[in-house]
Parts: structure tokens; sequence; C-alpha cells
């Protein structure tokens, strides 16, 4: 059974259909990535199996659940664990307390026993404290547990929020660019961490993600979404080869395309300036 | 395996260095101590000023509700003088009308607070900011112009009698009342902060899709925050009414709301140090006025005005000069000592590093006028 099933999900913003019809399936223990180009609509996928956009028609199914009419807390606590794009975490708050509030679902103490100070939730509290140190141990961030986040390096706040979404205990995670923002061979780095968290904790994982490396590293399947529709599915290797997915990506990111082409034209130049090197000496050795 | 490092190294003693046992005894000596003084004070202070005293730990109080709205919800309310006025007449009524105690009536009182502070939360789920602090508004006006006339509350316009608790008759017991409550205020307020809720409400003042993805209820702890919000409210309130004897509705006017958003501005939001000392200060301030008697004079011949109508004029100033210069308020000029108070060692910058950069504005300003001066 698959731990997450979107069915005929479809949402619309005022005239534009940003989701139409999509499905997608996430088996368990699986890294299932989404890509696509930007403006495909992603991200709204996202906030709509959390809940945070309320969908003009279609289901989320968690572990055979329909969840579509839950509220987002509700379904975190169920287990559905997610980032964000431009991380999110709570400024106001140190490293510590982020791992905190993350445990949030699982405090033993109620609202106001809190605010009354009840001998109970002194003892809460420090269990929660414990369980985030071993987290950032885990993530060796540990000697940031009293930082403020500000001035913390943004490849630190994309880790320390992957460490908060842990927290949470989900067994199925969202990843929202997990790697942006990062140089490759941390990307390479990140993809190495992901496989091992799915082995120790058993996780199921679905992604969206650019960088192309880490999805073929580490997706074992992967759903290509373009305008609001999925284009194609496949094995990261089939999709990558997959005509309509590169047209999509070439068609839209032409920043990149040019950026290739000028690319290829600086190769050529020195390869031109190169072979009339040779020449000149060659010409050299004539004279 | 990991027992050995488990013993050696607890999960504590990870985070931060602490002090001393000590050092811990010392701190919280002082903390004992400053109570203390502040209690002696106002045991054996003369009656009037006792009387006055009270006020001020009722402004604390009021400083405080207004920053659980303002410092953690980050949202404005200009309508907290419905709340506190609400209650006031309430509790006044259950005591002198049903013939409740007076713990009864301000019980009542501070639950009607919160009751009416999380409708105001319910308005606050749809709306946000500028349009909430216009709802906020509008909402203390109706409730001036209709609760505040109904006839059995304020027996038609001549108040309403509210008698002291039979063991706190005298000024200085009811001043002790109220500096004790304000104690218990500042510890819901400090534990709030540290527990579960503190994290979830600025959270949700954050980013409510964030707040949502810790599992936390957006809705449930919108509406909490400004519960909590009125019932200290509405207990500042009960207390107000009960140190006046008398409820009249021309004490809570847009005017009070005003000086409370102001009080807690220049006391620093989401500090309750710095709040409390500020809000006491904006209490006393029409006094102090009185102990200064060239400027009593100019005040009150001169510019021809009660010194009470001032504090809307140093107000707004101390609320600009802190938001040019302190942007952290009363709060921030203290924090060297609270921060000791925390466990923290003895420094006037956080963690002992000194501010990069240009040297604060505020003092190049004092360094020069002191140059200037010599």
């Amino acid at each position: 059974m698959a731990v997450l099933e979107v069915r005929d999900m479809g949402i619309r913003f005022g005239g534009l259909v940003a989701l139409d019809d999509v499905n997608i399936e996430v088996p368990e223990w699986e890294i299932v990535g989404l890509i696509g180009p930007n403006g495909a609509g992603k991200t709204t996928l996202f906030n709509c199996i959390m809940g945070l956009y309320q969908p003009n028609s279609g289901t989320v199914t968690y572990r055979g659940r329909d969840v579509s009419l839950l509220p987002t807390h509700r379904r975190v606590a169920m287990g559905i664990g997610r980032t964000f794009q431009n991380i999110g975490l709570v400024r106001e708050l140190s490293v510590i307390e982020n791992m905190m509030i993350a445990q949030h679902a699982r405090i033993g103490y109620g609202a106001l026993a809190g605010i009354f100070g009840s001998v109970r939730s002194f003892a809460e509290e420090r269990k929660l404290k414990a369980y985030g140190l071993d987290v950032l141990d885990f993530l060796g961030l540990s000697d940031l547990a009293n930082e403020k986040l500000d001035g913390l390096p943004y490849g630190t706040l994309k880790l320390l929020e992957i460490g908060t979404v842990l927290a949470t205990d989900p067994d199925l995670v969202l990843l929202d660019e997990p790697s942006s923002g990062m140089g490759p061979e941390e990307a390479h780095q990140l993809g190495e961490r992901l496989l091992k968290l799915r082995q120790t904790l058993n996780l199921t994982v679905l992604m969206i993600e650019h960088h192309v490396p880490l999805v073929v590293d580490v997706c074992d399947y992967v759903y290509v979404l373009n305008f609001g529709k999925i284009l194609t599915e496949g094995r990261p290797k089939q999709v990558q080869a997959h005509p309509e997915v590169i047209a999509a990506y070439l068609g839209s990111e032409a920043e990149k395309v040019d950026a290739d082409a000028q690319e290829i034209r600086d190769e050529a130049d020195s390869g031109v300036a190169a072979a009339s090197g040779g020449g000149k000496e060659r010409d050299r050795g004539v004279s | 395996m990991t027992t050995a490092t488990e013993v050696l190294s607890p999960a504590d003693a990870r985070t931060r260095p602490q002090p001393s046992t000590r050092g811990w005894i010392a701190r919280i000596g002082v903390m004992i101590l400053l109570a203390a003084i502040v209690l002696w004070r106002v045991a054996t202070i003369e009656p009037f000023w006792a009387d006055r005293f009270a006020l001020a730990a009722i402004y604390g109080i009021i400083g405080l509700s207004l920053n659980v709205v303002l410092g953690y919800t980050g949202q404005v309310s200009l309508g907290h003088h419905a709340f506190v006025g609400l209650s006031a007449f309430l509790s006044a009524f259950f005591v002198t009308e049903k013939g409740q105690s007076f713990w009864i009536g301000l019980l009542l009182a501070t639950l009607a607070g919160a009751l009416s502070a999380g409708l105001l939360g319910l308005v606050a789920l749809r709306i946000r900011g500028l349009y909430l602090s216009l709802i906020t508004l509008t909402y203390g006006f109706v409730a001036v112009n209709s609760i505040f006339d109904i006839p059995a509350l304020t027996r038609g316009g001549a108040g309403m009698p509210a008698p002291r608790p039979s063991g706190f008759a005298t000024e200085h017991k009811f001043a002790l009342l109220c500096f004790l409550f304000l104690g218990l205020v500042l510890w819901i307020d400090w534990r709030m902060m540290k527990t579960k809720v503190g994290r979830a409400v600025l959270a949700v003042k954050q980013s409510e899709a964030v707040a949502a993805s810790y599992a936390v209820s957006v809705t449930g702890y919108k509406v909490l925050g400004f519960m909590v919000s009125g019932a200290f409210a509405g207990l500042a309130g009960s207390l107000f009414a009960h140190r006046a004897t008398t409820v009249v509705s021309a004490d809570f006017s847009f005017r009070e709301a005003l000086i409370w958003v102001l009080m807690v501005v220049v006391g620093g939001l989401g500090n309750r140090t710095g709040v409390v000392i500020a809000s006491m200060f904006f209490a006393l301030f029409p006094f102090l006025v009185g102990l200064v008697n060239p400027l009593e004079h100019f005040v009150i011949d001169t510019m021809g005005k009660d010194p009470e109508e001032l504090t809307l004029v140093i107000g707004p100033a101390l609320a600009l000069l802190t938001i040019i210069l302190y942007p952290g308020g009363v709060g921030e000029q203290i924090s060297p000592i609270t921060r000791w108070f925390r466990g923290e060692k003895f420094s006037l910058h956080p963690d002992g590093h000194k501010p990069k950069g240009k040297p604060h504005r505020a003092a190049a300003v004092l360094r020069h006028l002191v140059r200037r001066g010599r």
C-alpha cells in the first residue's frame, strides 16, 4: 500500500489552472522526486498535500486514510513532515528552541499546565531539550544549540530545517528543494545523508529538486510536472532521456540554454585559439 | 557504550556554561532583595504614594496584557480600555449588586476579560494588521458608548461602588495585593513564553504555514493568545475598580488605550521586564511632575494643563525616541542586568561580544553633549 496517494488533484487561482488532474503515488520506503520547470506547480502541490491550500478537486490519502479535510497541523501530527523552499524556521527562537517547537505534537503537558508552571511541564521541557540536542548531535549541529538563527549560513539553516522536520517524528517527509543554495559537493553529501536517514529512520520521501545529479543519485522514481500537469513519470534515467522533459526544461529555462550555448561558444573559441596558436607555431616551424 | 559519555556530559551541560551554585545563590539573593525592597517601600511609604504604587502595579499588569498582543502575537489592540473597563464594571457589579465576595468578582472579571478578548481573537483569525487594529479601535468605541452607558452597571452615570476586600481595605495592604498579583502575572507570562504556548505563538506570528508544519494549531493559539491577554486585562480591571472604590465610565477612554500601547512600545515589545518598568513610569508620571516645583508650575500655570494630560505629550515623545534610538526600548537598555539574572556572565553586550561598526547613536549623542558641556 502506498504511503501517500494523491488522486485527481486540481486547483485554480482565479483563471490560472495551477494543478490539473494530478495523480501521484509514493510507495513505502521510496524516495520519490518531483521535478519540473519554475512555475510548474510543484510547491502548490506540496501545499495541497499539507492542507495549506484547499484544492478545488481531488483527494489526499495517507496510509489508506483520506486526510483531505483535516487541517494542516493534524496531518503533521499524523506523520507528514514538510520543509520549505525558503527555510521554514522561527527566527525569534534559538536553534534548540526550534528543535523544541518541532516536537509540539508530542508534548506531554497541556497549554494551561505550561502557563501556570506545573511541575510536570518543567520535567517535560527538559526531555524536549534533551531529544532536540540528540537530533542536533546527529546532524553535527549541537555546538550551535543556543545560537540565534540570524547570522547562521544558509546551508546550516537548510540542514537545521531538516533536523526540525525529523523532530516532528514523521514517517513521510516532503522536502522542498533541499539542495537549494548548496554547491555540487554539499548537494552530494546531502544525497548520502538522505539515503542514510531513510536507512536508519525508515523514512519515505517526496522531494522537489532541481539538482539533476542528486535526483538521479537518490530517487527511486520521478514525476515530472509541467504547467500543472504530470508530463511523465518513471525511473530517473528513463525520465532524463524523455524528449518531452528535455523540451519542457529547454523551453522554459532559456537562461540556462543561453549559458550553455555561451559555454559551447567559449570552448569553440579557445579551441580555435589553440588551433591558430598551433598554426603560428607551425608557421614558425616552417620559417 | 553511550552510558559513559552520557554520565560525563548530561544533556543540559551541552547547552550553555552555567554559573556555579554560588553564582545562582547570588542571583536569586539579589532578586529576592529587590522584591523585598519594593514591597517594604510599598508597605511603609505614606498612604498617598502607596495608592499611586497600587496604580503602578495595575498598569504593570495592563502593560503585560497588551504585551501579549503586541509583542507575542504581533497584532495591535487599540481597544484594551474596553476589556479593562468591562471587567472593572463587572467586578464592581458582582460585588455591590450581587453581594459576591471580592475574590469571586475578581475571578469573574478575569474570565470575562478572557472571553471578550477571545471573541476578538476569533475576528483576528480572518483579519490582521491594520484592519484588525481598526476593528479593535471600533470595538473599544462601541463598548464605551454602549456597555459603559448601561444604567444598571454605571448607576446612571454616577459610578458603581467597588468596595475593597475586608483584609485589604487600607491603601498599603491593597497596594501589596496589587504587587502580589503583578508577581503572579509575571510568573504566568514567564512560564507561558518558556513552554509550548510561547513557542507556538511566536511561530504563528512569523508564519502560519511554518507553525502549522510544526503541528501547531494556528486557530487555537491565535485565540489563546488573545484570551491570555484578555485575562490579564480583566484581572487589572478588577483591581483598578477596587482601588478607585468607584467605577466611572470616564476612567476608560481611548486616551488610556493609546497610552497603554505607547508604554509597551517604550518598554520594548515582547520584553516583560522593560514593559513593567515603562508601565509603572507612565502610571506614576503625572504624580512625579508634582515633585518638581518648577515643572509643576510650568505645566499647570503656563500651559494650563493637568499633569495627567502631559502623559499624552511625553508618551509619544518617548515612543518616538525609543523607535529611533532604542527599538528594544527599556528592556534593551537594562538587558545587561536581565541577562545576568538569567545566568549569563555580566557584560554590556550579548555573549561578551562588542558590537561591530559605529558606536550606538544614543551613546554618540551623549558623548557629544558631555564634551560640549566641558
